[in-house]
């Protein structure tokens, strides 16, 4: 009862708050939460005719469809390698970036230098991945000659399946890195000075500044963002993987969204097309909500 | 055709469409004006045409403007070019589509089916058609084509007759044999040795000895201008580019991908890869790049054996003399069973589903109009060619012929596609139409002799009819995903297997995995509509 009248009042006494996010819940509503009701699809058969919900309930058929296929373990397993190494590394990156960049103390120095670890970001992937087309072929790139010339042999680097994941995460860390620093830089631009100042006094180093100051200031941010990208485990970037694929790396790069792109668009099997998007869906909430509520516990910094 | 947008969100923006497109159907003009040229007045019509990226716009083609006003309409054309699967996708799933469809397959039959009541169905229009029912007598097998299981028509095909029964010719450098004092090949050893002399011995004479690329193709397995012709060599006979390794061997349905002849050929293609004989980009180059490394530079060649449509087309007009088409190779000099070649005659001059008309269109009887305007044979060779005038000279006593570009500089083939819509355009040609054909269709007939011999096959026996053969829903649905399943595996162990071996001791488990990843419910699939449509020839 409390609750409610509560609820009421925050309402009344906030309501020009509330008037001017009213549009962003309208639009979220509109575009995130009605067509919400198309996720049936993957337990309908769709029917043109009759429209989303007018199929034949098919249950979980889709689902069990897509866990019998013969590429499920592969699909799963390209799709957790591919995440798992782009968090490993790609997570940090960022983080040590800033740190980095933060120590840097004349100030125009360090506005170049975030510019340029910016730029990379504004590349669009197909141009990024012609750049790495370019760059990296065996026989014409400038990256196949080093390779050569320092006694590395023949290698395709963007046709074998081991290099694949490498290729993949090193590059979207080239790209992305300097971007993603962004956030951090704006939390370490809140310590007090004066803490650097006592600290430098009682004559700590710089990496002792970094280690108890820095970081310490981080550590709230880093574990919301930790979380966040857990929501988004097995959803890899569709665009920058589908363009790297050839068939000599098909065995690590196909992934469930690029395979939902194949079944879904390109052979028109909207059901289980729909059915492998849902399923992929659950597991990036189960992951989010799992470490949601492990870091709610140790740290007690948390999303909802 | 790669793509911008993520899976998920095309899902959300056909969800969207579909609910957008639920509240605003009809919104033509009113329903009671009658359509027609009676009063002079056109009717306006709405049309996509997917055509080639180097066509110039519809509206500049004269033919065009012709037939629309015999026909009393106006078109307004949508050209596109890219893109145009995932553009199809969402718009019929919204449903808001407009008049009349042109193109090769443009809608497929899959779609018919999916798409319960968006399409016309022509057959009871036939009558306001008499070009098209000319076409239905004459080659009855059109009609075959044109015919869904349940006897409607949505889609016309086309008929262009004057094209060869492969699409796949077989070149080597002739001046690079010359030079080296060598002879044409004949096995697969000879071809060996060839190659090795091409690498080794600075074939193309400008001091690089490291420039010649023996051997090349456009990549992956499967498809027109690749090297599973080599099947062949064992009898194999390929048809319509066997994209997905389906052939047919004495009324077998058969996969070459999990066919004993298939581990040899791969045995042979890695022997060749691993001494350097084949453009080590193959599985990674993109079509543009593969067709402009034939090209060369000036007068020095780059590539010395490999598979394409024509010499000026694949080598470019200054190189294309130095090459000569081969027949099929023997295996082995002992060889003594028959050579094959991939048999595409149908594909080539026949195409399923060209122009297809909208259910909802308000002008039915003038979408009909146009449509038998177009399959008028005089029409016919302006689609193909080009307008009369510019690309075609009429002699004036019933015979034609096609005339050489109006830029010197531009090769046959370029032109025809420049100037018209070309091998997209909904059409009929009759056998009797009397056209002398131009220098590029020539040369393709001429290229094609050395390979007749082994194109000659049994059609009923060794050549799948897949142009005739319509399968229902569910059918499709399931080969379309094993297709899906298969390639997946069939690609990525080709590639693996050319490029570093071991085919030896993975052939068992991979044709197990084949197996399970669908080829032989497809192949059940296949051979039960197989027989079904022969016992009913």
């Amino acid at each position: 009862m409390r609750t409610r009248k509560g609820l009421v009042q925050a309402v009344t006494r906030d309501y020009q708050l509330w008037i001017m996010i009213l549009p962003a819940i309208i639009v979220i509503l509109i575009f995130n939460y009605i067509p919400m009701y198309g996720i049936q699809l993957a337990f309908r058969d769709y029917d043109f005719s009759k429209g989303l919900t007018g199929g034949e309930w098919r249950g979980l058929a889709y689902f069990r469809q897509f866990i019998d296929s013969y590429l499920f373990t592969d699909l799963m397993r390209n799709t957790f390698l591919i995440s798992l190494a782009s968090i490993v590394l790609g997570f940090p990156a960022p983080i040590i970036l800033a740190l980095i960049l933060n120590q840097i103390r004349r100030k125009k120095m360090k506005q170049l230098m975030q510019t340029t670890v910016y730029l990379p970001h504004f590349i669009s992937v197909i141009v990024l991945v012609g750049m790495l087309n370019v760059l990296l072929s065996a026989e014409t790139g400038v990256v196949g000659h080093l390779m050569k010339s320092i006694g590395l042999g023949h290698i395709n680097l963007l046709a074998s399946t081991g290099t694949f994941i490498p290729v993949y995460v090193l590059s979207d860390i080239w790209q992305h890195c300097g971007w993603n620093s962004i956030i951090y830089l704006a939390a370490l631009s809140t310590v007090d000075p004066q803490l650097y100042d006592a600290a430098r006094i009682d004559g700590a180093s710089r990496w002792q500044t970094i280690r108890f100051i820095d970081i310490p200031a981080l550590v709230p941010t880093i574990i919301i963002l930790f979380i966040l990208s857990m929501g988004n485990i097995l959803s890899t970037g569709f665009e920058k993987i589908f363009l790297m694929q050839n068939s000599l790396n098909l065995p690590v790069s196909e992934v469930i969204a690029t395979y939902v792109y194949k079944i879904g668009i390109v052979s028109s099997q909207f059901s289980l097309a729909s059915a492998i998007g849902l399923f992929n869906t659950v597991i990036n909430f189960i992951f989010l909500f799992a470490m949601n509520t492990i870091s709610k516990r140790v740290s007690e910094t948390s999303l909802f | 055709m790669r793509k911008k947008l993520s899976v998920l969100t095309s899902l959300v923006l056909i969800t969207a469409m579909l609910l957008s497109g639920c509240g605003s159907g009809g919104n033509s003009e009113s329903a009671g004006t009658t359509p027609g040229n009676a009063s002079g007045e056109k009717v306006k019509l709405t049309a996509i045409m997917t055509k080639h990226p180097l066509t110039k716009p519809l509206a500049e083609m004269e033919w065009l403007q012709a037939v629309e006003d015999a026909a009393g309409v106006e078109i307004e054309w949508q050209e596109i070019t890219t893109d145009y699967g995932q553009k199809k996708g969402t718009m019929l799933a919204s449903g808001d589509i407009p008049d009349l469809f042109i193109g090769p397959n443009v809608i497929t039959d899959a779609d018919f089916a999916q798409f319960q009541g968006l399409f016309q169905d022509l057959s009871g229009m036939l009558d306001q058609a008499p070009n098209v029912q000319k076409m239905f007598s004459e080659k009855p097998e059109t009609k075959l084509i044109a015919t869904q299981p349940d006897g409607k028509i949505y889609g016309l095909p086309k008929y262009q007759r004057f094209w060869p029964s492969t699409g796949t010719r077989q070149f080597i450098n002739q001046k690079w044999l010359d030079e080296l004092g060598l002879q044409k090949p004949t096995t697969w050893d000879e071809l060996y040795d060839v190659l090795v002399a091409f690498k080794e011995k600075d074939a193309n004479g400008n001091g690089d000895a490291k420039d010649e690329i023996p051997m090349d193709w456009p990549g992956g397995i499967g498809g027109y201008f690749n090297p599973a012709v080599l099947l062949g060599s064992m009898g194999i006979t390929l048809s319509e580019g066997s994209s997905q390794g389906y052939f047919v061997e004495d009324g077998q349905i058969k996969n070459f991908l999990i066919d004993e002849r298939y581990k040899t050929m791969v045995a042979f293609l890695n022997k060749l890869y691993k001494a350097g004989l084949i453009n080590p980009e193959v599985f990674t180059h993109d079509y543009t790049k593969y067709q402009s490394i034939a090209r060369g530079e000036g007068d020095t060649a780059k590539v010395g054996f490999t598979w394409g449509w024509v010499a000026s087309d694949r080598f470019g007009e200054q190189l294309a003399p130095q090459y000569v088409t081969l027949p099929p190779l023997k295996v082995t000099a002992d060889y003594t069973g028959k050579l094959s070649w991939s048999y595409d005659y149908y594909s080539l001059n026949y195409g399923t589903n060209h122009v297809v008309m909208s259910a909802k269109t308000k002008h039915k009887e003038a979408a009909m109009r146009f449509i038998n305007e177009l399959y008028d044979p005089k029409v016919g060779i302006q689609a193909l060619f080009g307008s009369i005038g510019p690309n075609i000279q009429d002699h004036g006593d019933g015979t034609y012929s096609v005339l050489p570009p109006a830029n010197p500089e531009m090769d046959p083939g370029t032109w025809k596609w420049t100037s018209t819509m070309a091998d997209h355009g909904a059409f009929y040609i009759p056998d009797d139409l009397q056209l002398t054909l131009g220098k590029d269709m020539q040369e393709v007939l001429g290229q094609s002799e050395s390979l007749e011999e082994a194109l000659k096959v049994d059609l009923d026996k060794d050549v799948f009819p897949g142009l005739f053969i319509k399968y229902s829903t569910m059918d499709n649905n399931t080969m379309s995903l094993n297709n899906t399943n298969v390639m997946n595996l069939a690609e990525s162990s080709f590639a693996k297997w050319v490029t570093k071996g071991g085919i030896e001791g993975e052939w068992d488990a991979y044709v197990k995995e084949a197996q399970k990843a669908g080829i032989t419910q497809n192949l059940e699939i296949m051979q039960k509509y197989y027989e079904e449509y022969q016992s009913k020839k």
